[in-house]
């Protein structure tokens, strides 16, 4: 009853706005809708926009096949922005994020395996010679150590035995004079979850893999969790937000992603330059493998292979 | 993130005319939302994820009424526009409300004041939203977004809905007057002991007026009254017609201030006129009353007393003048000239 006080009695359609609104709001979002009408042709949401819309609502009510997954009340729900590592001029007034969204009772360690990061996927070594065998270990299988680093310790990821401690080297540092940082201490990522950290909202934390690859974090916001949200254990580090970021292509087809980039190549325009696969091959070796040309190539993993 | 632009002269406006209904019941809002149709603030071709954004832009702007510093009324308004936004939100799901974790003890104390106060409409719309589940309880009020901003834009109040702020009160407490009460007493009691006649102070040592604590209470009610006073007159004036009630009103405002400033010379006159006489013993070191323009004290350090002098006192001024603050030449405290003063 006290609902019906609300709402207006005849229908009303949202998308229009009422010609004699008193509200100064609906006046100034009319102009601007009909500057729209004027300057847009075809007023559509584009690709990107939808893509933000999907990954913010895709997981938005969800629940679990499995009861045990399911999420309980008073589970805490923190929202991590993840900068990327890449460094370019035109992203100098906002450097692109991502958005994760994780459970207080999940550990460090789930949240690590979630960050995809293009340098994990690197693979190291000049193939010139042998285009063929380019090995298919990537720099995620190689080097698997990494660390977080959020008030004053560091969470160092020891699960495996090739992990080392990179922190050792920051720790010995601020150690070796005095610094003006307190002791600094080294624990391991997996025994933690992120109920036990104590955090600051905004302020900026890092993680640290493959030796020197660093991304900044930020917690903007902590809540508890709420009946609307996905409550399935398993979705959880739940990607909302991601960074568009424009995939190179091979500079011959312009159609397909680069695979490979060589340097102080003789047979390319620029340095470096981007190819596909079959491109490359097609260039630089003739119909018995054999190399053409003085050139080193490396593969190359774009940073747009997440999109 | 950049304001949606209008939204908070609309709901400012809304709440003005609420706070000028004087009453906080809902049907008394609800005709005021209908008048306006409120929930159309959502209309216009706005594609999903804009709308989101909107969405939880105007329940923020909107729940930023809810707490202290303002006033009673202007709360229990916010209560029904958020209830009203809640509901006429066209987004699926619904955008929730972000109350923060430190908000929480006000809005329950404000719940059972609600509850004492009987307002059960105000109770009931509470408790819809509670049920609807409308709330995130989160740890920051706000939610963080790293965009430059070209400009910080101060967030501001709106003078007429805040409780008028009583600096002088939260200065002069009850506690503060009990205490200066006692070191009063005990400074007496310590004149007598060391004076030569045990049962009252020597003259000598009488240096600031016996009663300047009641004085000060009384001082502090009136300037609470005056405020109140001020306030009404002030909501009255916004409304009342461009006519010469108005300029009446005007006048009566200004005349409270002048007769408040009136106020405020004569007490002024009268602490700094009633100078003690000093012993014969020190006759060669009278105190002499120096006219000062210094702007309004309230006594709060015990001033040095001044020569009885009925010289006309130049400090009184007419008009607003003293009620503002004036250039001071120096701070209130007297000179003690060595010479005789006249009589």
């Amino acid at each position: 009853s006290i609902d019906m006080l609300m709402s207006s009695e005849k229908e009303e359609d949202p998308d229009v706005i009422p010609e004699d609104s008193s509200l100064l709001t609906l006046r100034i979002r009319k102009k601007a809708l009909e500057r729209r009408e004027e300057t847009i042709i075809v007023d559509r949401a584009c690709r990107q926009e939808t893509l933000t819309y999907e990954m913010e609502s895709h997981a938005t009510g969800k629940r679990p096949d499995d009861p045990t997954d399911l999420i309980e009340e008073g589970e805490l729900l923190l929202t991590l922005n993840i900068f990327y590592p890449v460094i370019f001029q035109k992203h100098k007034d906002h450097k692109p994020y991502q958005t994760v969204l994780v459970l207080g009772s999940q550990k460090l360690t789930e949240l690590r395996d979630s960050i995809s990061c293009v340098s994990d996927l690197q693979i190291g070594g000049e193939f010139s010679c042998q285009p063929d065998q380019a090995p298919e270990h990537i720099s995620k299988d190689l080097y698997k150590s990494a660390f977080f680093y959020f008030e004053g310790i560091f969470y160092n990821d020891k699960r495996y035995p090739e992990c080392r401690d990179l922190s050792r080297t920051i720790i010995e540092w601020s150690e070796s004079h005095d610094r003006g940082y307190e002791n600094l201490q080294s624990v391991k990522m997996e025994d933690y979850v992120f109920n036990d950290l104590s955090l600051k909202i905004g302020f900026p934390y890092l993680y640290c893999h493959q030796g020197n690859c660093e991304h900044i974090i930020v917690i903007t916001d902590i809540r508890l969790i709420h009946h609307d949200d996905c409550l399935d254990r398993n979705l959880y580090p739940l990607l909302v937000k991601k960074h568009w970021l424009c995939t190179r292509k091979c500079f011959v087809c312009k159609m397909y992603t680069a695979r490979w980039v060589t340097n102080r190549d003789s047979l390319a325009p620029e340095d470096p330059c981007f190819f596909c696969d079959v491109c490359f091959r097609m260039l630089h070796y003739d119909a018995e493998g054999n190399k053409l040309g003085e050139f080193l190539a490396y593969p190359y993993v774009d940073p747009g292979i997440f999109n | 993130m950049s304001a949606v632009p209008g939204l908070k002269e609309d709901c400012e406006e809304l709440l003005d005319a609420f706070q000028q209904a004087d009453t906080v019941r809902f049907e008394r809002f609800a005709e005021l939302w209908r008048e306006r149709r409120f929930h159309t603030i959502f209309y216009g071709r706005i594609r999903a994820l804009e709308r989101n954004k909107i969405t939880k832009k105007t329940l923020d702007v909107a729940q930023q009424y809810f707490f202290p510093p303002y006033s009673f009324q202007i709360r229990v308004g916010a209560l029904y526009l958020l209830y009203g936004l809640y509901n006429a939100q066209l987004c699926q799901p619904k955008q929730k409300i972000r109350i923060a974790l430190k908000h929480w003890p006000e809005i329950q104390k404000f719940q059972l004041d609600l509850l004492d106060a009987q307002h059960y409409d105000a109770v009931y719309i509470f408790r819809r939203l509670r049920l609807a589940r409308a709330f995130h309880f989160t740890a920051m009020p706000k939610l963080l977004t790293y965009r430059t901003k070209k400009k910080i834009e101060k967030s501001y109040f709106k003078e007429e809905f805040k409780d008028p702020s009583n600096r002088v009160n939260s200065l002069i407490t009850n506690d503060v007057l009990e205490e200066l009460m006692n070191i009063h007493d005990h400074y007496q009691k310590m004149k007598c002991v060391i004076s030569a006649d045990k049962s009252q102070p020597d003259k000598a040592l009488s240096l600031i007026k016996d009663d300047f604590v009641v004085n000060l209470k009384d001082i502090t009610l009136e300037h609470q009254e005056w405020q109140q006073n001020r306030m009404k007159l002030l909501r009255n004036a916004k409304v009342a017609p461009e006519t010469e009630d108005k300029k009446k009103e005007e006048t009566l405002l200004k005349s409270e201030g002048s007769e408040r400033a009136n106020a405020l010379a004569r007490i002024k006159y009268k602490s700094y006129s009633a100078v003690v006489e000093v012993s014969r013993s020190r006759r060669h070191r009278q105190v002499q009353l120096e006219s000062s323009e210094s702007g309004p004290s309230c006594g709060k350090s015990p001033g040095r007393s001044k020569k009885a002098s009925r010289t006309p006192q130049p400090a009184r001024r007419g008009g607003m003048q003293v009620a503002e603050e004036t250039v001071t030449r120096h701070i209130g405290m007297p000179i003690i000239v060595e010479e005789d003063s006249d009589e």
